[in-house]
């Protein structure tokens, strides 16, 4: 009898384990999906190393007076930006000069920023925990906390087998975490997986998609990932050039990177200045608020014909991209489980 | 018997292992220098017949790509990569180059920073750690080399020079090669002639360069034609 019990344990122990196994968060490629462009032979994805990015990720410690960290501006319940808030926040309430972008699929990705400025996944977030108007820490002070810390010498242990903290395996650390942000789960992935359908009024915004957007928001990713002119006047306060800032070239002036559509119903407003608050602004200004200029993207040169009803039928397929397991998936969220024991230690 | 076995094993490959190194390592030591001495950080040194000066506060760059050449025929390359050389820390002047015996050479090549492969690579270790500071956070790339200081010929407001030379892109790409034909063999001292290079750069109007740019390649030229075999 007593025999029967262990067994009946130890068949329990072993699906417990094995389902926090398939729940923890890791990386893959979804389906039809093309191949990612990030470098995993000198990365390669280590669940503890997820942890610990998601830990550095969450914790404000990354900045010079510890008040904000990178999900500050990057919120998972927002798709991973700022919801609400044209420009990107930093320490001291001071105000940044661009919409903080927001985070998914970012293994296919090989530039980041509006202008590209970053080359490399791993390089990102040293522009914001370096930047005096975001979190405004030097990187090697971040190494000093860490090593300090209570906490993390454990947590570099356990993911990469010694507790030498370096600015490379935090670094790494936090792309591993980044990488593992996926969204693939929108009732249009449903729909192409022919798992669900859209209604009627989706199914003609996704046609009218296709035809008028489709080219620089390519699927399955819906973005392209080139470097755009879309039109926008320049604000006057702000004075973004784009690309050309980095390039020092005219004929990247204006341009921006193309963001992904996913998740478009969290990540609001809109633009790299984030001057459009509702998808219906974005559709009029393609409709009819087109500025030409020298760098106008070819695919605007010709004014875009859409009436009331085909806009709305397009809002309608793009509301298809909210990807809510995404968006609430707890091992995305704040790691209340460490943060705040330690903070409670 | 066995257990003996083992520990005599050890320590012949351990004493192999020792004089190999010791016969196979050929010293290449870079030391910054102003005029005939040393530089040392903070001091005033004078020039233009002691009408101007300048001291240094920073002096690192980084060093890649070492190759030894017989006649221009490689005939050696450095595989370990990178060296950060620092003037706040004297060690990091000398690098043990691991050579095969009896190498013969008669010239020394290397870049004076970090190729543009790795400036694309993503984040690494050692000297290349983004901590050591010679890494551009607001837009990507290695600094190859810091500067700064003060000079009574900078039109600055407090008389200051930061030149962070760097750039790994088209049209800005700021890396440059050296190439200097050797007389010693065991030792080769190199020197990084900091006269040389404020000679030939326009400290006065060029004070501070903190991006890649043309300035910063010119720059770049002058600070690689700076290093020198030392006499």
């Amino acid at each position: 009898m007593k025999r029967k019990y262990t067994l009946i344990f130890l068949l329990l122990q072993v699906i417990v384990s094995a389902f926090i196994a398939i729940e923890k968060p890791s990386f893959y490629i979804p389906q039809n999906w093309p191949k990612p462009v990030y470098n995993f032979k000198r990365n390669p994805i280590n669940t503890d190393v997820v942890t610990l990015g998601r830990v550095l990720f969450y914790d404000p410690l990354l900045s010079k007076d510890n008040s904000i960290s990178c999900a500050s501006c990057h919120s998972n319940y927002n798709a991973f930006t700022h919801v609400d808030h044209k420009l990107s926040h930093g320490i001291g309430d001071s105000i940044g000069t661009r919409n903080s972008p927001a985070l998914m699929n970012l293994a296919w990705s090989s530039t980041f920023m509006w202008d590209g400025a970053i080359n490399h996944l791993d390089m990102q977030a040293l522009a914001p925990i370096t930047h005096p108007g975001e979190m405004g820490e030097s990187f090697t002070n971040v190494a000093e906390k860490l090593k300090k810390s209570k906490l993390y010498p454990t947590l570099f242990k356990t993911a990469f087998q010694d507790s030498i903290i370096s600015g490379e395996r935090t670094l790494k650390a936090l792309s591993q975490f980044m990488l593992t942000l996926i969204s693939a789960n929108s009732k249009y992935d449903s729909v192409m997986n022919k798992q669900a359908l859209f209604t009627e009024q989706e199914n003609n915004g996704y046609r009218l998609f296709k035809k008028s957007c489709a080219s620089c928001h390519q699927e399955p990713l819906f973005t392209s990932y080139a470097f755009k002119n879309n039109g926008l006047s320049v604000d006057p306060d702000l004075n973004d050039y784009g690309r050309m800032r980095i390039t020092k070239l005219s004929k990247d002036s204006l341009k921006f990177k193309v963001p992904t559509l996913r998740n478009l119903t969290y990540s609001f407003p809109y633009m790299h200045d984030g001057r459009f608050k509702k998808l219906s602004e974005v559709m009029n200004h393609y409709v009819s608020g087109v500025q030409k200029s020298k760098t106008l993207s070819s695919e605007l040169a010709e004014p875009i014909h859409l009436n009331d009803n085909e806009k709305v039928d397009i809002i309608a397929f793009l509301l298809t991209l909210s990807d809510k397991q995404f968006v609430f998936n707890p091992q995305f969220a704040f790691p209340k489980e460490i943060l705040l024991k330690a903070a409670n230690d | 018997m066995k257990k003996c076995l083992a520990g005599l094993i050890l320590i012949f490959s351990f004493v192999t292992n020792i004089r190999g190194q010791n016969s196979n390592i050929c010293l290449l030591k870079v030391t910054p220098v102003f005029g005939s001495t040393n530089l040392t950080l903070g001091k005033q040194y004078f020039f233009h017949n002691q009408k101007d000066s300048v001291a240094f506060e920073m002096v690192k760059y980084y060093i890649s790509g070492i190759q030894l050449l017989l006649n221009s025929e490689i005939v050696w390359k450095d595989t370990s990569g990178f060296y950060l050389l620092d003037a706040e820390n004297e060690k990091s002047y000398s690098i043990p180059l691991k050579i095969p015996e009896n190498l013969i050479f008669n010239e020394i090549n290397f870049l004076s920073g970090i190729d543009s492969t790795t400036n694309v690579s993503g984040a690494f270790g050692g000297d290349l750690d983004p901590t050591n500071g010679m890494y551009w956070t607001w837009q990507n790339g290695y600094i190859n080399g810091k500067f700064e200081g003060k000079s009574n010929l900078c039109k600055s407001m407090d008389s200051s020079f930061e030149l962070h030379l760097g750039g790994y892109q088209f049209p800005y790409n700021a890396l440059q090669s050296v190439q200097l034909k050797l007389t010693s063999k065991k030792i080769i001292e190199v020197h990084l002639e900091l006269e040389h290079f404020i000679n030939n750069i326009d400290i006065a109007e060029k004070h501070h360069i903190m991006s890649p740019s043309n300035e910063a390649v010119l720059m770049s030229k002058a600070f690689s034609n700076s290093f020198k075999i030392a006499q």
